[in-house]
């Protein structure tokens, strides 16, 4: 009998209808402290004074951390990546969301631990806030981050590109040029378990960290980073999550409550409330993109023009990752010879954006498909034929010069029209991914076709 | 007054793998001294299914049964590095780790199988849990017996690991362009939606949506159904019903209840038609490529485009709430012709927007 | 105050405007009912008391002084699984499992209630309230309709499917 192929059972599944999966929060380990955390009430502000001695002495209280506590206070997740850290894992100086951690504290009880919180004494000094991405970069913007108001380690550009073709000469060239704006919105990860986290301290020294995270080994690195700790101090359990979505991948809990465990010497837990889950942690980001598309009257799209910013909120996290690989899509499942594409990163005083399923993609996709059918309005062409004509082929080379081995735009756009009974043109329904050639091989095409590189192994 | 039908598609691409890989994920395998096997991967479930895809995987590569395969993804004291799953990564990169470790397996196996049988491991295959020598089945030996034979009369513990890792692209900061390719695979999907469009309240209803993905091989066409019609009614969501802020970029009225937020519901599902389409990857295990992330990309144009069709208006704030809708059927707004140029949505342009014509963002080098 | 849960009788030590769910999760480790959002909006809490589906983290235990609580535990035992549970297994109506125990619940409920086939539209109303973010809903309805109709398989046989071929339609691929 062959597994691959089959509708075997869910391996998972029986724990799952039994209600005999354990998730974070089912962790059951004896004398566990609660935690709580002191979050700012502005969206942009200097902290003036932070004194939590009234609160550590509080009955039932056992620790209670602030950024002084923290070996490494600013860790970049994506460091490794060439991403400099940018946001504190408790707030020092300036806090710059509403909700941004400042200290936490561990206590007897859940309402032991928000008496703490309400009792730590903490003076601010309100700054102007930023919320629109578009006048990040006016002369008038309040400067709310300290790299300035768009990320700017792009190499040694404040933005990421493309240059591919000769956009020029596709402006000059074209028949009609569409523009339009699309602004897809932030959204909740929205999973049902909320973001989770008990510590344990071990005999021996070590942690044992129940964790919600998507991703063992990177929220592993990111404590030990913060802790400055090797790695063998450290043992993540999990791998059993309640929907993540791309939130869980920002180890919101697991650091914090591994600093109260050390302080307390007690198991600490840390269950975020819904509100908490929805008002402070991070969201899908809010994108704004502007294409003009340089089209022929007969449907070729002979260049693309983009400006995308990204909403990153009040730190970098996962954006400028996100932001390039929208830039590596931002053709969408087309072939277009000539772009310029221009990305920013912008900070804004909102929560921290950070993954969501289809990050960086799924905005792209929005503002491009969109578009498609603006464009293949004001050529007065279907907007199946368009989309079939500029197909990625097998031989295409994509926006960032890969050349493509096994693309399916046809087949699946093929497949969709014949399922909901669209009647297609013979020469179109004929069309595969095969490489192009005859008509669908227009001279400014065949100038980047790189069908050897195929054949001889390429990319 | 009416509601009005339309009908709007799109076509989408995404990539496997994180952007630039250099993502890697580790596996290790042990056999029992009875030939049940052990697999210790980092992949984390969040529900996306990969315990069952990779055990699935595995039992395969080696040729034993499903249920001889445990699957320990507990830890990372037993388990070696997995990125993460994130980035569509998990079946394929996952996979791999996994498929990789059992091939090594697979190896020790048949050497020690070869022994006992005395027959050259190249001619000997493994098939339902038993080693089978090729052409001549009769000679065989069960998995079970030849690890027995390792630990107890060979002293080896029949084991194999593997790394799955497609070296970090470097990107060109200058133009965008790269020297390798900077993912594992490239997925495609189409979506058809069908809207109805009530143009006296605005509210825009999904009636059907017809979605086509290629997953490459679909190792477990269940998870992959899973897949595509969660990320359908997510997409929905999206198109239509969710936001943090209401209000953007105002940061008013954000909610903090479950109840005030506008999360796709049971009375929200539409009804659902799925075509799996399989062009193999040639690098993902068994030629699957990935479908998680993307399987919420197409429905908002799908449906953005179905609007449209529906009453002649873009919406191209995401999401098409009603308020937005009767907004656009009012201003029933026209491009602007300007020579070739046919220019949408300037109300929403930086250059309109911004104090200085968007200067900062738009006089960028070339 | 007394508690019957899954069959075994409690005295509760817990004060009495303490949430059943936590009365459940933190006193009795009765761990099924989650605590999604504990508004009142998710469903994940649900437990049937006297036989009637209530989100248990907007009940006071006081409230239900003396009821019979059901909770997924007690439904079935993973040998021994119960039509709704046999279900939701076969056609995976659980990806990540959070909102399956409250899901389960309520669609028992509704199938004792209605003591035959149940339609998609009863499954939709009675289910309405109860939010999963992973399935998008489709084999959630599929299952109850299924259990509802006593169409599940024998769960002992589950594990062995028949495959070779995949059964998914395979349209043509490029070369
Ligand atoms: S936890 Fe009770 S309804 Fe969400
Ligand atoms: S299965 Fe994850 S929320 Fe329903």
């Amino acid at each position: 009998m062959k597994a691959v192929g089959a509708r075997l059972p869910r391996y998972d599944g029986v724990g799952h209808v039994t209600g005999r999966t354990r998730f974070v929060d089912d962790v059951r380990v004896g004398k566990t402290l609660w935690v709580k955390a002191l979050r700012s009430p502005h969206h942009h502000a200097a902290i003036t004074r932070l004194d939590v001695s009234k609160a550590a002495a509080m009955p039932g209280v056992h620790a209670i951390v602030t950024h002084e506590d923290i070996p490494r206070n600013v860790y970049g997740h994506l460091e490794a990546l060439g991403v400099p850290g940018d946001e504190p894992l408790l707030a020092a100086e300036d806090v710059r969301y509403l909700g941004q951690p400042i200290a936490a504290v561990a206590a007897e009880s859940e309402a032991a631990a928000q008496a703490a919180v309400e009792a730590i004494e903490v003076s601010y000094e309100e700054k102007p806030a930023l919320f629109d991405i578009r006048k990040a970069l006016d002369p008038d913007a309040p400067q709310i981050h300290h790299w300035g108001n768009v990320y700017p380690h792009y190499g040694s550009y404040n933005h990421r590109r493309v240059r591919k073709g000769n956009i020029d000469w596709a402006f000059e060239k074209a028949d009609v040029i569409v523009e339009g704006v699309y602004r897809p919105q932030a959204i909740e990860q929205l999973p049902l378990e909320t973001q989770v986290c008990t510590v344990v301290p071990e005999p021996d020294g070590r942690l044992t960290v129940y964790s919600c995270t998507q991703a063992m080994y990177f929220s592993m690195g990111v404590v030990a980073a913060h802790l400055q700790w090797p790695l063998n101090r450290l043992k993540f359990v999990g791998g059993t999550v309640g929907g993540g979505f791309g939130g869980k991948v920002d180890t919101a809990t697991d650091t914090i409550c591994c600093l109260l465990a050390l302080k307390a010497r007690r198991p600490v837990k840390w269950r975020w409330t819904r509100e908490e889950e929805m008002l402070c942690s991070s969201t899908r980001a809010p994108w704004h993109i502007e294409l003009a598309d340089a089209v022929t009257s007969d449907g070729w799209i002979l260049g693309r023009r983009t400006l995308t910013i990204h909403d990153a909120g009040a730190y970098a996290r996962f954006s400028p990752y996100g932001l390039t690989k929208h830039a590596f899509h931002h053709s969408g499942a087309y072939t277009i010879p000539n772009l310029r594409f221009d990305g920013f990163v912008a900070f804004t005083n909102r929560v921290p954006t950070t993954a969501m399923r289809g990050f960086g993609v799924t905005s792209v996709s929005f503002a491009v498909e969109t578009h498609l059918n603006r464009v293949a309005e004001a050529i007065g062409m279907d907007p199946w034929e368009l989309r079939l004509k500029n197909a990625n082929r097998v031989g295409d080379t994509t926006g960032n010069g890969v050349t493509l081995k096994d693309p399916s735009t046809v087949p699946v756009t093929l497949a969709a029209a014949e399922r909901v009974g669209i009647e297609l043109p013979a020469e179109y329904r004929a069309m595969t991914s095969d490489p192009r050639g005859g008509d669908l091989l227009p001279e400014h095409l065949a100038a980047q076709q790189n069908l050897s590189e195929l054949n001889g192994g390429g990319h | 007054m009416a509601k009005h039908r339309g009908r709007g598609f799109a076509t989408i691409e995404y990539p496997t793998g994180m952007n630039q890989n250099g993502d890697p994920s580790q596996a290790w395998i042990k056999l029992k001294p009875d030939g049940r096997v052990d697999v210790f991967s980092g992949t984390v479930d969040i529900g996306q299914g990969s315990k069952t895809v990779h055990t699935q995987i595995v039992a395969d590569t080696l040729g034993v049964p499903y249920d001889w395969v445990t699957m320990d993804n507990t830890n990372t004291d037993s388990s070696a590095v997995c990125t993460g799953t994130f980035a569509s990564r998990g079946t394929f990169i996952g996979g791999n780790a996994v498929r990789l470790a059992a091939e090594r397996v697979r190896e020790r196996i048949l050497d020690i199988a070869s022994k006992e049988l005395e027959i050259d491991p190249s001619d000997l295959e493994i098939a339902d849990g038993e080693v089978l020598a090729k052409g001549s089945p009769q000679k065989k030996i069960g998995v079970a017996d030849v690890a027995g034979a390792a630990t107890y009369n060979y002293g080896e513990l029949i084991s194999g690991s593997s790394t799955a890792l497609k070296p970090f692209a470097d990107v060109d900061d200058a133009t965008g362009q790269v020297e390798i390719e900077p993912h594992s695979a490239i997925s495609y999907a189409a979506c058809v939606a069908d809207v109805e469009v009530d143009d006296e309240t605005g509210e825009v209803t999904v009636l059907k949506m017809v979605q086509v993905y290629d997953v490459g091989r679909a190792i477990n066409p269940l998870l992959v159904e899973g897949q595509i019609e969660g990320g359908a009614i997510m997409g929905l969501g999206l198109g239509l019903l969710e936001n943090s802020y209401p209000y953007y970029p105002s940061v008013d009225h954000r909610g903090g209840e479950f109840g005030a937020y506008l999360g796709p519901a049971f009375a929200d599902l539409p009804e659902l038609d799925n075509v799996i389409i399989e062009n193999p990857s040639a690098d993902g295990p068994f030629g699957a490529k990935a479908i998680g992330e993307m399987a919420n990309n197409a429905q908002p144009p799908a449906i953005a485009n179905a609007i449209h069709d529906a009453v002649g208006v873009w919406v191209t704030e995401m999401p098409a709430t009603p308020d937005r809708v009767l907004a656009a059927l009012k201003a029933k707004a026209e491009p602007r012709r300007d020579g070739k140029r046919v220019i949408f949505d300037e109300q929403l342009s930086v250059r309109t927007v911004s104090s200085n014509g968007g200067e900062g963002y738009w006089g960028v080098e070339p | 105050m007394r508690l019957t849960v899954n069959g075994i009788e409690s005295e509760i030590s817990s004060p009495p405007l303490t949430p059943l769910l936590h009365v459940l999760r933190d006193e009795l480790d009765v761990t099924s009912p989650k605590a999604g959002c504990q508004q009142g909006g998710c469903g994940t809490c649900t437990v049937l008391v006297d036989g009637e589906p209530r989100r248990s983290c907007l009940t006071p235990v006081a409230a239900v002084d003396g009821a019979s609580i059901t909770t997924l535990e007690g439904v079935g035992e993973p040998e021994r699984l119960s039509p709704v549970q046999a279900a939701f297994y076969e056609k995976y109506a659980a990806q990540c499992g959070f909102c399956t125990p409250g899901m389960i619940m309520a669609a028992t409920a509704l199938i004792d209630r209605k003591g035959g086939p149940v339609e998609r539209d009863e499954v939709l109303e009675a289910l309405g309230g109860h939010y999963c973010r992973c399935t998008g809903y489709v084999k959630i309805v599929d299952a109850v309709m299924a259990a509802s109709r006593g169409e599940v398989g024998d769960v002992q046989d589950l594990p062995v499917s028949e495959a070779g071929e995949p059964s998914v339609e395979v349209h043509g691929s490029p070369a």
